[in-house]
């Protein structure tokens, strides 16, 4: 029998939002993964939507696709499974079950942090830090992109950045978050005027210039869902 | 120790050969991954040098390098052109087009850094040339996942000059359909309107946005304009028959509301899809008309002529022919010679003021017509219409009512004279033996306004937009056997329209029986009368209290 899943309960809920503020188990990172499925399946018009201008139009769709099945796989994980070890099977889940380039390209992200993770029960900030970085230069490399491209690397690049900096200033994980998505939203911001490099948009052109990206926008959602905001 | 050395050895070996197995793996994602993007690229269409674009972008990322062009064959065989450069530029310059693909090969074998691949080399060939500028060697990953690809781009290329010359094609047809003068319309199977083109939405006074998804009775308003009834819609015809109307007559509704008189043909349109998005797609029977109002007239003027000619030529011919075979076969006393001689040349006279008639409305047509324009004195034409009248011997039926100061026109004289003949030549024929026929003029802004009042049967309302019309005659003169052939008003139209003025018809303003002929013409520019003593039309009360002059 599957355990309950931890964000059915309000408890389990503020125990892992406590627990964000210093160090991430496995429970809080559950509860992250949860708040993703929820952020996403609330933005998934408006991610198909961009994703209309810019691509072929099922972002949104994709995503709460991906996110029910991580629903169902957490389920199925046993509780003493780390963090590290879930961040891997969300990864694969990602790629099996989310269309698209943005399977591939988070699924990657999620398996160089699991990887980076390794198999510690509770994750510091420098190792979230690492993590973030893993998966920033993991997405890079498969994706073939550097920030600036008009992708979802615009988005996480300058959070994983701005993270590192703040824990390396002494700052605890929930300051972190705080100023990692300030410079991750700054980066999906700036992708409205670039001109877009990478995936179907770059079929555009010059055209693609004055919309958002809609990775780089679903990037910042699940950084807010997984920093607890 | 020797075991332990040897196993420790050998765990080194498997763990070094289980990093290698994972960056393998890692690798091959990586160019799986990579391939995905290329065919996701390749699949989503768009013109051959966008694809040419997006491609030698794709290119110059997978085999990190810094640039890179495509050259992409001609179907025939002729050369490759070049269609797309991108990066850093070229070290020498691209040739724009070339021979083939080992023309292509030896050039970029000379470019520095360079390197060629050959992307495909069945039609369409393919040659993509790369250049780094520190000449390092491209990622051979990278030109592996491009080869991979070859076959998929080579159907992209085809597909995306299929759809660039379909897409000239339906520009090229839409260019057709909306550029000419005939009405285009066409129908879906429940004949509700998805194309109406420019020409149409000018014949029939409306958008073709609103056009759509009506009817095609609402839009064309033919049963409204007794054009023909909804059962007897040629389009509903072609439809159910599935047999083309090559020609057919009907009227619809014009933007004023009155019919138009159309023609044209009626086809069906080869079902493609009947649940298709676009509804352009549901087009099932098409409609091409002209407006033929203009032919109409043209007819009707011709039928007029010819009814005309035959009835007023014939009449005095056969009077003519009658009194010349009395004359010679009868020996008459020289009086009645003379009677008859006399009456030979009134009806020779009727005749040449016929054929100078139809002269006229010939001239006419022309357009423009010339004009001698002159400053002209609008009493000294009246005067000379007087010596014509007293010649004939009818000059005190005339009342001129003319004020003194009159300002000079700016006319053709002879024309303005010609019209002043008609009018008041129309008014003594109509009117009574003794009818008075009153000639007054005012001044009004730059134009003199004239009237010329008769005591005649007048003409009735629903005949007067007609009497002006060539050869028309009204039901009641047409009754009254006076001879007449209907262009005198036409003619005393065009001339006044051609002095920029306008002829009306009204009733008389006194309230007396009869009727009165309106019309402007233009006083020479800067003489008009300054407001203070501007003469308004005041017809209604000089006519009324007529001077004898």
């Amino acid at each position: 029998m599957p355990p309950p899943s931890p964000a059915a309960s309000p408890a389990t809920v503020s125990a892992a939002r406590a627990a964000v503020a210093t160090s991430v188990d496995a429970v809080a990172l559950r509860a992250g993964l949860a708040r993703c499925g929820r952020i996403v399946a609330r933005h998934q018009r408006e991610l198909t939507r961009l994703d209309t201008i810019l691509g072929d139009g099922d972002h949104g769709d994709n995503l709460v696709i991906g996110f029910r099945a991580i629903d169902d796989l957490l389920a199925d994980l046993p509780p003493e499974t780390t963090p590290g070890e879930i961040l891997r099977a969300v990864g694969h889940r990602l790629v099996a079950a989310v269309g698209g380039a943005s399977g591939p390209l988070y699924g990657t992200a999620c398996i160089e942090a699991g990887f980076r993770g390794g198999d510690a029960t509770v994750l510091d900030g420098p190792t979230v830090a690492a993590m973030l970085e893993a998966a920033a230069g993991g997405l890079a490399r498969r994706g073939r992109c550097q920030p600036g491209d008009k992708t979802i690397l615009d988005t996480l690049a300058p959070a994983a950045v701005a993270f590192r900096r703040a824990i390396d200033q002494g700052a605890r994980p929930a300051a972190a978050w705080g100023g990692a998505i300030g410079e991750g939203r700054r980066g999906m911001r700036s992708t409205r005027d670039l001109v877009a490099r990478r995936g179907l948009a770059m079929r555009l052109g010059d055209r693609s210039v004055g919309h958002r990206d809609p990775g780089a926008v679903s990037c910042l959602l699940l950084l807010c869902a997984l920093g607890g905001r | 120790m020797t075991d332990r050395a040897a196993l420790l050895a050998r765990i080194e070996t498997l763990e070094r050969e289980s990093r290698r197995a994972f960056d393998d793996a890692q690798r091959e994602a990586d160019a799986l991954f990579a391939q995905y993007q290329l065919s996701q690229l390749v699949a989503s269409g768009g013109s051959p040098g966008d694809l040419a674009r997006s491609v030698a972008l794709e290119a110059v990322r997978l085999a990190a390098v810094d640039g890179g062009a495509l050259w992409l064959g001609t179907p025939d065989g002729s050369g490759l052109h070049l269609m797309a450069a991108v990066g850093t530029p070229a070290p020498t310059e691209l040739p724009a087009s070339i021979e083939d693909l080992d023309d292509g090969r030896l050039w970029a074998a000379g470019l520095s850094g360079g390197r060629a691949v050959v992307v495909a080399d069945e039609t369409p060939v393919i040659l993509l040339c790369l250049w780094a500028i520190d000449a390092r060697t491209p990622d051979p990953d990278g030109i592996r996942v491009i080869q991979l690809a070859r076959h998929e781009l080579t159907v992209a290329f085809q597909g995306a000059s299929l759809r660039e010359a379909l897409e000239r094609e339906r520009q090229e047809l839409t260019a057709v359909v909306s550029g000419t003068t005939d009405l285009i319309l066409q129908v879906d199977s429940a004949q509700r309107v998805v194309r109406l083109n420019p020409a149409g939405e000018r014949l029939l006074g409306v958008n073709a946005a609103d056009a759509l998804g009506r009817t095609c009775a609402e839009v064309l308003g033919c049963e409204v304009v007794g054009g023909h009834g909804s059962s007897a819609c040629p389009l509903a015809e072609v439809m159910l028959t599935g047999r083309p109307v090559a020609y057919r007559e009907t009227a619809v509704r014009g933007p004023d509301g009155a019919p138009v008189r159309v023609a044209g043909g009626y086809s069906t349109v080869a079902p493609m899809a009947s649940d298709a998005d676009d509804p352009l797609e549901r087009a099932m029977a098409t409609a091409i008309l002209r407006d033929i109002s203009a032919v109409r007239a043209l007819e009707e003027l011709r039928e007029g002529f010819v009814a005309t000619v035959s009835h007023e030529l014939r009449t005095p011919l056969s009077l003519i022919r009658g009194y010349t075979e009395t004359l010679l076969h009868l020996e008459l006393e020289p009086a009645e010679q003379r009677a008859y001689l006399e009456r030979i040349d009134e009806v020779t006279g009727r005749l040449a003021a016929l054929v100078g008639q139809i002269l006229d409305v010939t001239h006419l047509q022309a357009d423009p017509l010339i004009l001698e324009r002159a400053p002209v004195l609008f009493a000294s034409l009246v005067n000379r219409l007087r010596g014509d009248l007293e010649a004939s011997g009818r000059p005190d039926r005339l009342v001129v009512d003319l004020p003194d100061d009159l300002p000079p026109l700016e006319v053709d004289g002879p024309r303005v004279g010609q019209i002043l003949e008609n009018l008041v030549g129309n008014a003594f024929k109509y009117g009574p033996p003794e009818g008075l026929v009153t000639l007054g003029a005012a001044v009004d802004g730059e134009w003199l306004a004239v009237a010329v009042d008769d005591e005649g049967v007048g003409i009735p309302a629903t005949e007067r937009p007609l009497v002006t019309e060539p050869f028309h005659r009204a039901w009641n003169v047409r009754e009254s056997r006076i001879p007449g052939t209907g262009l005198g008003l036409y003619i005393s139209r065009r001339l006044v329209e051609a002095h920029g003025g306008r002829l009306r018809l009204e009733d008389r303003p006194d309230g007396h029986a009869g009727t009165r002929v309106a019309f402007t013409l233009p006083l020479l520019r800067g003489r008009q009368v300054p407001p203070g003593r501007r003469r308004l039309p005041t017809k209604a009360s000089t006519l009324h209290e007529p001077k004898r002059a």
